[in-house]
């Protein structure tokens, strides 16, 4: 299913993006959504997305995420701006663009009454796929995503983990160059999760993915660029390491063992210390922050003293943990804050 | 060679609307409300059959086996049958499974109309032809009819068209309302008082009652009787009725109407029937089957999923 080879893949950020040597896979210019003059579904959305690049478009539910790829499938009309995949105008006659997209949507509906196998064909049939090239590709795919078993079961009877699978080798069957995968590990059971995850990672070597998801653990895994929508639009894009930058990183939380007070008594005692600053954040762990210009392995050598004089024990020691998640939250909440600005 | 591969690439154009209309008449055969209706279908001609089979002659006989067609229950069925393929549950189905596939939305609700129009055809004439056949190749204790081959299929077309002309109807409001119930009702108090409206626009002769009581008629009517009619008279004649019932039907819209000078015999007066226009029935259920087509196909181009 390779359509492209690796060397084409192009990881770039936002600035990287505006060169015009960088192949786009989608490109949007101040879409817009409004439902009956009432909702604003997407908002003035301005989007690159580089092509062989695996997106992850987060943003919490409601932020247009669906709405967006519906968009670009031609499901659903801008009311204002334009999209464009590979170059080409999204719209709903444009088969040329559907034929460029493997579509998967959020517990994907499926004609219940079909099995497995015609319904992929039907999907085969649907792309114009002839019968020596759709035959095969239905039973590798299914074969592919461990649905062999199943072939005589009617979709109806499927449970949400096998619907999945058979959504994404619906997404697959024209062999598109473009995934959009709507919240493809929801609703998914912990293997059923790793297999999605792997399979994301594997077809991102080839193609251009973009997953929508609210789920942060999921893009820290299979995403080399991220968007983050908020209210119907976009707040950041660029990689995820960029958007990790973004937070502070001088935070530490110490995991301690010994009596609460005393883990008060730290916290007080090191919020004290020069340039740093603390705060008891559970029952027993105290987060310290350290200042711009202060060496953290000195300041963190003067806190492991408090910790040893007040008579706790150390358990761990987290540095930046889930910095995606802080980094989404943060990028959430200063975009709450911004108010008229935004 | 240059054949084949055209032929091929016809195949190719034409795979999805195939694939669509293969699958919709599989989904709509498997549905209980088309076995259903089958089966009630069959009944009732059977029994309409067997109950006149020793009283009425063949094109009253044959004229009463295809009424239900015409009227309530089977025009509510058919009328079902066409609003579902866009509207209700079936529309996310559609979206997530097809629409999200390189199929253009035309090519989508072509075959879905069509496999309805089809589907529809096909219970009908399955269950009338062979009883029809039945009914005119028996001995019957009945006097001789002069029912005709042209009769048969000309009542037979009219019938299938009028059930098209609903199921497009149908395909039209379920394209606009997304709730199948609310556009199934709908449909019923559009088609229940639709002798009514016709007659507000002259156009009564296409009402369903009025096409009923015209059939025994029309199954006399052979071809040559047709052909050999003064043609250029009954063309002006057809053409200058038809013309008087659209200038009426405009006229409703655009101004008072003129007072009814009344010269002219009211139609069907006197239950001779003879100035029944095929033509005109065609044009009458033709061009709105047409026209609620396009229009299903324009709104539902607009139309979000």
């Amino acid at each position: 299913m390779s359509t492209m080879p690796d060397a084409d893949r192009i990881p770039a950020g936002p600035s990287a993006a505006q060169e015009p040597a960088v192949e786009l896979a989608i490109r949007t210019e101040h879409l817009t959504k409004i439902y009956g003059q009432r909702l604003i579904a997407v908002n003035d959305m301005s989007l690159e997305v580089p092509r062989g690049s695996v997106f992850g478009l987060l943003g919490p539910n409601g932020a247009g995420k669906t709405t967006t790829l519906r968009l670009l499938l031609g499901l659903q009309r801008p009311t204002a701006g334009r999209a464009e995949v590979f170059g080409k105008r999204c719209g709903p006659n444009a088969i040329a663009v559907r034929s460029q997209i493997g579509y998967l949507a959020t517990n994907p509906k499926m004609p219940g009454n079909l099995r497995p196998i015609e319904y992929l064909d039907l999907l085969g049939k649907l792309a114009r796929l002839p019968q020596e090239v759709r035959k095969p590709r239905v039973s590798s795919l299914l074969r592919a995503v461990g649905l062999l078993g199943a072939t005589d079961q009617r979709i109806q009877t499927f449970s949400t983990g096998m619907c999945t699978r058979l959504g994404i080798a619906a997404s697959l069957m024209g062999d598109p160059p473009l995934l959009l995968w709507d919240e493809p590990t929801a609703g998914l059971d912990p293997s059923a999760r790793r297999f999605t995850l792997d399979l994301i990672r594997e077809l991102g070597k080839t193609k251009t993915i973009v997953v929508a998801t609210h789920i942060l653990s999921d893009i820290d895994q299979i995403c080399d660029h991220l968007g983050v929508m908020h209210e119907g639009r976009m707040i950041f894009t660029g990689s995820v390491q960029e958007i990790q930058r973004r937070i502070r990183r001088d935070d530490v939380t110490l995991e301690l063992e010994g009596d609460p007070e005393n883990i008060s008594r730290l916290a007080r005692e090191v919020a004290d210390l020069e340039g740093i600053s603390a705060r008891h954040s559970a029952t027993r762990a105290v987060v310290v922050r350290i200042d711009d210009g202060r060496s953290r392995s000195r300041a963190l050598a003067e806190v492991l003293q408090h910790v040893d004089a007040c008579d706790l024990s150390l358990q761990a020691i987290h540095s930046g943990y889930n910095a995606t998640e802080n980094a989404y939250l943060q990028l959430l909440q200063e975009d709450e804050a911004h108010g008229f600005q935004r | 060679m240059g054949s084949s591969a055209k032929t091929s690439h016809l195949g190719m154009k034409m795979m999805p609307y195939l694939a669509i209309l293969e699958h919709d008449l599989r989904a709509l055969w498997a549905s209980r409300l088309v076995r259903l209706w089958l089966t009630a279908t069959a009944v009732l001609t059977l029994f309409l059959a067997a109950s006149n089979w020793t009283q009425f002659q063949d094109a009253t006989l044959i004229a009463s086996l295809l009424f239900p067609y015409l009227v309530f229950p089977w025009f509510f069925v058919v009328v079902v049958l066409g609003v579902s393929p866009v509207s209700g549950s079936r529309a996310e189905v559609l979206a997530d499974g097809i629409l999200s596939r390189p199929v253009s939305r035309t090519e989508y609700l072509l075959a879905a109309w069509s496999a309805r129009v089809l589907l529809v055809l096909s219970v009908y004439l399955v269950v009338t032809v062979p009883t029809i056949a039945l009914v005119v190749l028996a001995k019957r204790p009945v006097p001789d009819d002069a029912v005709t081959i042209f009769g048969i299929v000309s009542a037979l077309a009219v019938v299938g068209l009028v059930l098209t002309f609903l199921v497009s109807l149908g395909f039209l409001m379920g394209t606009l309302l997304r709730k199948p119930l609310l556009a199934a009702v709908v449909l019923v108090f559009i088609w229940y008082p639709i002798g009514l409206i016709l007659n507000v626009f002259s156009l009564e002769e296409l009402s369903p009652i009025s096409l009923s009581r015209a059939m025994s008629t029309q199954l006399r009517q052979s071809l040559r009787e047709a052909d050999t009619a003064p043609k250029s008279s009954v063309d002006a004649e057809q053409a200058d009725a038809f013309a008087r019932q659209v200038d009426h039907f405009l006229s409703v819209f655009s101004s008072p109407q003129p007072q009814p000078t009344a010269t002219r015999p009211e139609f069907f007066e006197g239950g001779g029937f003879n100035d029944f226009s095929l033509l005109r029935v065609i044009l009458g259920y033709g061009l709105p089957t047409l026209m609620a087509v396009a229009l299903a196909t324009l709104f539902f181009h607009l139309r979000d999923l």
